[in-house]
């Protein structure tokens, strides 16, 4: 029974962290109807630059935290208005194969710039560092990793209901006709959207350097998941993302910690992603919009 | 007999295309003869069998306009069966492939009837979504050689019934004439009412809808056809290579490649997927060859490719025939 609650409250940790990555994902695809499938690419690249920055500057991967944060933004920036920008023009056949375009050019651009090793942190204040309480030992890189993604997703969510400009990109997700009528220009708000998908996940990829490897396929997986969180809490939810992101983080712990309780190799470790993708395979057939979502 | 004389009919097309096709056709038919090397025979194996991959991802991906992500799954159907039945009870290719066929398209309609409640984005995810789920049961599943693969055993050249062969001379013509079977086939499929009802979907699925075409049906008919042709090509790479494991047959790379190259000659036209591999496949092949002497450049092939990719969705979505039919459109 500890062992189970054990992976559950490593699952929220990760969950939150997952939330982190989904969270721009959603907020692009409410906004554009694209789907960004160069994100988990911009995760990577997160990474990366949180590694090389503590690598080389020396300062602790959690104050390289702004820069892979800037990064992001830059990235997103970069990304709509060099690029996504002339997709708009184009069906829609030929904006999925664009962002999918986008995310092998980021991949092997890293494959190309940094190998194909596998690079972890060694050094830093919380890295391989943790505590207990009662029963329970917490990796403090984790509980870092899940308290500051709640934070930056509690910002971001503050910004989007609170803010004039944020509500202005909610119009602009929920009506985009009507939204350019009020006087919102469509293309800020679009750039903005980029902006902020970039800016969270690059967060996100300053958090997960610590206790993750990186590599430059790192994303697939990431992107993977956060398709699985978009699914289920609904396409454009911010609020069913971050709900959606748990459920999902828990999955991933519980399920393999599941299967060795029951002995069968079949619920192993190795399928715990298996069950992410079949999980979003079911919740789009089954339910398109999702638990919260709006968007059909 | 009606519908042989359709797929035989390109008198549609124009006559440059018409010649152009003749001379191809002269070029496949005297290759091995022109004294190339085996390197470059290789490279032409491959572009038939892209070709072959790639006319079946048009039916559903360029006629039907459904991004499909999966085809590496049905790849891999294929490759697994033929190598599989061979290992285990020995039974010839000729028989092993039908059957690989078979159970590819049976399970498109296990997994494309569900599929296809979904459309655009949520469609193209799903299709990765089932192909990773099949190669993460492959690569685990210690009965079929998990991620170590299968080695197929060696029989003595040349053998006609496993279709083993020293020389590369057989397995080209034997590409080839399943690559011509394709070319039919695709040009009796394009005038045929499955084509014509998949076009009116693409351009506005609502007005088909209206006029009482069964949409889901009809996406699900051509998702297995396509799945029939890829699981074809996928027997033949196994008997090729003689050693099949998930991430050379199931890996999503292939998966991209082969929508890609559709993409990059032009979907949903005939000349679309074979112009696209004949640019492609030499481009991946020598590209990487040469790359590889360079140690410093790990990637950069696939570097261009993507470039590739971005400036065409961007630019002419339709591909390079789009550009070549933009041309001649101004020569008018």
């Amino acid at each position: 029974m500890e062992i189970l609650i054990d992976a559950l409250l490593q699952g929220i940790l990760m969950g939150l962290l997952f939330a982190l990555v989904a969270l721009g994902l959603n907020v692009i695809f409410g906004v554009m109807d694209i789907v960004n499938f160069a994100h988990g690419e911009f995760l990577m690249l997160g990474m990366y630059t949180a590694y090389f920055t503590s690598l080389f500057i020396g300062v602790d991967p959690l104050f390289a935290l702004p820069v892979s944060a800037l990064t992001g933004v830059l990235l997103g920036l970069a990304s709509y208005y060099w690029f996504i920008k002339y997709l708009l023009r184009g069906p829609a056949i030929a904006q999925l194969f664009g962002t999918f375009g986008l995310m092998l050019f980021l991949r092997y651009l890293a494959q190309f710039l940094f190998g194909i090793d596998y690079r972890i942190l060694q050094k830093g204040i919380i890295i391989g560092k943790s505590f207990s309480v009662g029963p329970f030992i917490f990796d403090a890189t984790k509980l870092a990793a899940g308290a500051l993604s709640l934070i930056a997703f509690a910002i971001v969510y503050f910004f989007l209901n609170k803010t004039k400009v944020g509500k202005a990109l909610q119009a602009t997700s929920l009506n985009k006709e009507a939204a350019s009528y009020m006087g919102i220009k469509t293309d800020n708000m679009n750039a903005l959207a980029w902006a902020i998908g970039g800016g969270t996940v690059g967060v996100a990829g300053g958090l997960l350097i610590n206790f993750y490897y990186v590599y430059p396929t790192v994303g697939l997986l990431f992107v993977m998941i956060a398709f699985a969180c978009v699914a289920l809490g609904g396409f454009g939810s911010i609020k069913g993302v971050f709900f959606a992101g748990l459920l999902v983080g828990i999955l991933e712990m519980v399920f393999p910690v599941f299967g060795q309780l029951v002995g069968s190799d079949f619920l192993g470790p190795h399928f715990k992603f298996t069950i992410v993708y079949l999980a979003y395979f079911v919740i789009v057939v089954f339910r398109p919009q999702g638990l919260f979502g709006w968007k059909n | 007999m009606e519908k042989l004389k359709d797929a035989l009919d390109f008198s549609d097309f124009s006559s440059a295309e018409r010649i152009g096709l003749i001379i191809f056709s002269i070029f496949l038919l005297v290759f091995p003869w022109l004294g190339a090397g085996s390197f470059v025979k290789a490279v032409m194996i491959q572009f038939l069998l892209f070709s072959l991959f790639g006319m079946g991802w048009n039916t559903i991906g360029g006629y039907g306009g459904q991004v499909e992500l999966g085809k590496a799954q049905y790849v891999g159907i294929g490759a697994y069966t033929v190598a599989l039945l061979m290992v285990w009870w020995g039974i010839p290719f000729w028989i092993s492939m039908p059957i690989g066929v078979l159970i590819a398209i049976g399970y498109s309609f296990i997994i494309g009837y569900p599929l296809f409640r979904l459309k655009g984005h949520y469609f193209c995810i799903a299709t990765i979504c089932t192909s990773l789920v099949l190669q993460d049961i492959f690569t685990n599943w210690k009965l079929v050689g998990a991620a170590k693969g299968i080695e197929l055993p060696i029989h003595e050249h040349p053998d006609f019934l496993y279709m083993q062969f020293k020389s590369d001379n057989y397995y080209y013509y034997f590409i080839m004439v399943l690559f011509y079977c394709a070319l039919f086939y695709m040009n009796w499929f394009r005038k045929s009412k499955l084509g014509y009802q998949l076009r009116m979907i693409k351009d506005d699925d609502e007005a088909a809808e209206s006029l009482g075409i069964d949409i889901r049906w009809c996406k699900i008919k051509a998702y297995s056809i396509a799945s029939a042709f890829v699981a074809v090509g996928g027997g033949f790479m196994a008997v090729y290579n003689l050693y099949i494991d998930p991430v050379s047959v199931m890996d999503l790379d292939l998966s991209i490649k082969i929508a890609l190259m559709a993409m990059l000659g032009g979907a949903g036209s005939l000349w679309g997927p074979i112009i696209g591999a004949a640019f492609l496949v030499p481009l991946d092949r020598f590209l990487g060859s040469w790359l590889g002497g360079h140690k410093g450049l790990i990637g950069v092939d696939f570097m261009i490719y993507a470039a590739l990719i971005m400036v065409v969705s961007a630019y002419q979505p339709r591909g390079i025939w789009g550009i070549i039919e933009q041309f001649r459109g101004k020569g008018k």
